[in-house]
């Protein structure tokens, strides 16, 4: 890769952007899309590594679901191409969509068919024979736990039953390459779990790319995170290096619980006493809990339990911690 | 054997241009919607050319009525001029807009694609259609005495001559397509020229390659013209000096793509291709599976079902209501003397009733079944899941288009059935050939409308407006129909003949001008049936061309 090209993306190391179209699970050079006046997509140059579970963050309308669209053939670039396994799938070339398996945002799915049948036609339109048909519908209804539905008709199935169905027809014919755009972003906690537990699974077989706004999902199943911001690349890392990267700057305060409204306009006035410091970046409060970004590691090490002290408060837990994901993600992305 | 070799020759002259334009896109992998893109132009480009000539004969610089009136080479290169100047002038707006909307459609496969489509148009409306039509209305006058067909002394040699030619040996059913596909040929070589003019950017320094290609095809044409008046239909003479005037072009074209070096390259990626991807097996494998999943899809919908009940309560019904029509008016109290006006019923009129029947509601069923086979997908995002899987676009529609061929094949063939055996039963037998042969006509003209749905529900971005463009087409189509001089030959004209089928297959004398005996013979309109197929497949590829660029 170019010294331009690098240099067009600051956020992106080496390692994420030389690798060529052989060599990396996924390649997109200059990928770009515009419509019209907007560029949803600009210039985006990345490797993803084989094996990786790679999370690809970014605010709504970041650009993630275009990028999806556009490693999938489903949209044409305006400029650039992109390869999934050694092979240009913005080419329309119909043998590359054997290299991957998509999962959109939203799933559909012929509602008059049964898990079963739609993997069936899946396969045939893979090219399957009958036996490796069977034999995949098997074990993807086995991993994403419909064997019990299997024979039901789809358009009777709750959003996880949809979202897991969603990873199995993706994952039928064994593409080397998983995309999935904000898998979990519909479906309540158990679901979340249900689906990140699925995703968990593919680690070391499969290399996943997956979009998404939520953090925490990010953060427990990936190893490697991207983050694109308004169409472009920010940052690219492994995800323990990118957090070690970050000092310990963050220090997490949990009081005695919230009773009454005096309790509650004392931390009121605690949380704005510690925002008006020079030496505090930001206070997020939840309940009881305060996580305070800090500027300066050492006044805030000084100044901290003094000022607490100064308002009264009781308190139950006080850990210096380093940030979190979210942390990272709100400060490049704002 | 005659019937067969005219109606292979006329399949071929529709379907060949498709099947080439299939090829080139396996090699070099142009798009589906430049052949609609060069089709248009073609039309375009009549829409001009045919008025002009019109014009022109009418201040007396063309001849009117007959070639004689004007010295020869003065029509022929009149003639030669105008297709020239209106086609090629056609053409170059069509790159002119391609350059500007898409450069990147401006390869040299492209300006194959484009010639193709130009002539491969030309070749199913002037080839296809219009030999259908001539040769339909010849065997239906062999039958006839011309003598009293009213016509002149000139025009009853020239029928007669026809005559003579058409039902002199089958093999004589090869020269149009020979002449169609040496014509296919031309226009690629015009539309390579054309395109040079434009390829490298500066059509400031490349313009002459436009008056260039306009002079060569006034040559041609004008050679077609001359010889084809002065070789006294010796038609392998003509075929020779016709063939002598594309030399030139065949070989200039020849040395521009190996100079360039692009077929042997193109050809070579080709093999690679094929060897780790699909094979042309492997799509057709999935365009299988696709349209068993469409048939399933109507079945397990009801769609199937509904359709088909409705197909035989109109054929049964056919019959029912054409012999108690009359008994009806007179049970009504005050009606009874309507009820004398009606004469009594035969089984030709179980068959009008059967026609009118079928026509309008199937027009309807056609409109609403199809108008929702692609944007419905489309917007539910089920499309989107199927796309991102090896499916070949150009398999997704097609199949749709092929399950509702199946659909009302099964519509046709309970309603035929449900409407012989009731005809049976109230009147008399009819003949079971031309029976069949009109509910064939019927199906053809009913999918006319079920491909025009599916175009429209490609190109539309949700359901209700699929269906008004559907409708808007399928009416357009219609009232085009009416159109003097060209109406008989559209899909309508279908209609004609399968209400004179209707009435033979009853036993009743068609009246035909010039018919001798009472045993009905009825004026076939191959025409029609030529056109319909050719706006089926027409419309099959501009939904494939659209959708290839559609973004899901």
């Amino acid at each position: 890769m170019s010294e331009a090209m690098n240099a067009a993306q600051p956020g992106v190391p080496a390692e994420f952007s030389e690798f060529g179209p052989e060599s990396a699970a996924i390649y997109c050079q200059n990928l770009s899309k515009h419509y019209g006046e907007i560029q949803a997509l600009e210039a985006l140059t990345l490797s993803v590594p084989y094996g990786s579970v790679f999370g690809f963050l970014g605010r709504n309308g970041a650009g993630k679901t275009t990028t999806m669209r556009l490693l999938a053939g489903l949209a044409l670039p305006t400029a650039g191409r992109a390869w999934v396994a050694g092979m240009e799938t913005t080419s329309a070339r119909r043998q590359a969509r054997l290299r991957f398996g998509y999962l959109p945002q939203e799933p559909a799915f012929y509602n008059w068919m049964s898990a079963c049948e739609y993997l069936e036609y899946v396969g045939q339109i893979q090219g399957l024979n009958k036996a490796k048909r069977a034999s995949q519908i098997d074990r993807l209804l086995a991993l994403s736990g419909l064997q019990d539905a299997a024979r039901r008709r789809i358009g009777g199935f709750s959003g996880g039953m949809l979202q897991r169905m969603g990873i199995a027809q993706a994952l039928m014919g064994d593409p080397p390459v998983l995309l999935l755009d904000e898998p979990t972003s519909s479906l309540d906690p158990a679901g979340r779990y249900e689906v990140l537990d699925m995703i968990s699974q593919l680690r070391g077989k499969t290399t996943v790319f997956l979009s998404s706004h939520i953090l925490t999902d990010i953060e427990r199943v990936c190893d490697t995170v991207a983050i694109l911001h308004k169409g472009r690349l920010v940052l690219v890392s492994g995800k323990d290096e990118l957090l070690e990267q970050h000092p310990v700057n963050a220090v997490e305060l949990e009081f005695e619980p919230i009773y009454g409204s005096s309790d509650q306009e004392m931390l009121a006035r605690f949380s704005s006493a510690l925002q008006e410091k020079a030496w505090v970046a930001s206070v997020k409060r939840e309940n009881a809990r305060l996580r305070v970004m800090v500027q300066d590691v050492s006044r805030g090490k000084r100044e901290l339990l003094p000022l607490v002290m100064a308002h009264d408060l009781s308190l139950n837990r006080y850990e210096w911690v380093r940030p979190s994901l979210e942390d990272i993600f709100l400060q490049l992305s704002a | 054997m005659l019937i067969m070799a005219y109606s292979l020759s006329i399949f071929l002259m529709i379907t060949l241009p498709l099947a080439l334009a299939a090829g080139l896109r396996r090699v070099s992998r142009p798009v589906w919607l430049l052949f609609s893109v060069g089709s248009l132009t073609f039309i375009l480009s009549q829409a001009v050319h045919l008025p002009l000539n019109d014009w022109l004969a009418d201040i007396g610089f063309l001849p009117k009525s007959s070639v004689d009136e004007l010295p020869l080479w003065r029509t022929a290169v009149t003639l030669g001029l105008t297709a020239g100047l209106c086609e090629e002038l056609a053409r170059a707006a069509g790159y002119a807009l391609i350059k500007k909307l898409k450069p990147i459609w401006m390869r040299w496969q492209d300006s194959l694609m484009l010639g193709l489509g130009h002539g491969g148009i030309e070749s199913m409306i002037f080839g296809g259609v219009l030999t259908a039509a001539g040769f339909s209305s010849l065997l239906s006058m062999r039958e006839i005495d011309p003598n009293t067909l009213g016509l002149n002394t000139e025009q009853l040699a020239a029928l007669k001559l026809q005559l003579e030619l058409f039902t002199a040996s089958p093999w004589n059913a090869i020269l149009p397509l020979i002449e169609r596909t040496l014509a296919i040929s031309i226009h690629v070589v015009f539309s390579l020229l054309v395109w040079r003019a434009f390829a490298r950017g500066k059509l400031s320094r490349d313009w002459y390659y436009i008056p260039l290609a306009v002079l060569y095809h006034a040559a041609v044409d004008a050679a077609v013209v001359w010889t084809a008046e002065t070789s006294s239909a010796n038609y392998v003479l003509m075929m020779l000096i016709f063939t002598s005037t594309l030399l030139p072009g065949w070989a200039w074209a020849l040395w521009l793509l190996r100079k360039e070096r692009v077929l042997r390259a193109a050809i070579k990626r080709e093999r690679e291709r094929q060897v780790g991807d699909s094979s042309i097996w492997a799509e057709l494998s999935v365009f299988w599976a696709a349209s068993i999943k469409e048939l399933r899809q109507l079945w397990r919908t009801k769609r199937l079902l509904v359709m088909g009940a409705v197909f035989l309560i109109f054929g049964m019904g056919s019959p029912v209501i054409a012999k108690f029509t009359p008994l009806a008016f007179r049970s009504i109290e005050g009606m009874e003397m309507f009820a004398e006006m009606i004469p009594e019923p035969t089984a030709g009129d179980a068959m009008g009733q059967y026609i009118k029947n079928l026509a309008q509601f199937g027009f309807i069923l056609a409109v609403l079944m199809a108008m929702g086979v692609v944007v419905g997908e489309k917007e539910r995002g089920v499309a989107a899941m199927i796309i991102s899987k090896p499916m070949p676009r150009w398999a997704f529609v097609s199949s749709k288009l092929a399950a509702q061929g199946v659909m009302y094949l099964t519509g046709f063939i309970l309603a035929g059935t449900g409407a012989y055996y009731y005809t049976l039963f109230l009147f008399e037998p009819l003949a079971l050939g031309d029976y069949a042969l009109l509910n064939g006509l019927l199906y053809l003209w009913l999918m006319v409308f079920v491909a025009l749905s599916v175009l429209g529900s490609t190109l539309a971005g949700s359901t209700v407006s699929a269906g008004g463009i559907g409708l808007g087409l399928a009416i357009a189509l219609l009232l085009a129909g009416a159109l003097p001089r060209y109406g008989a030959l559209l899909p309508g004209g279908l209609m004609g003949w399968a209400n004179q089928l209707g009435q033979r297959a009853a036993g009743v004398a068609a009246s035909l001008p010039g018919s001798a005996s009472a045993s009905a013979e009825v004026m076939a309109n191959g025409g029609a049936a030529a056109s319909a197929l050719v706006i089926i497949l027409m419309s099959l590829v501009l939904a494939i061309g659209v959708f290839e660029q559609q973004e899901l």
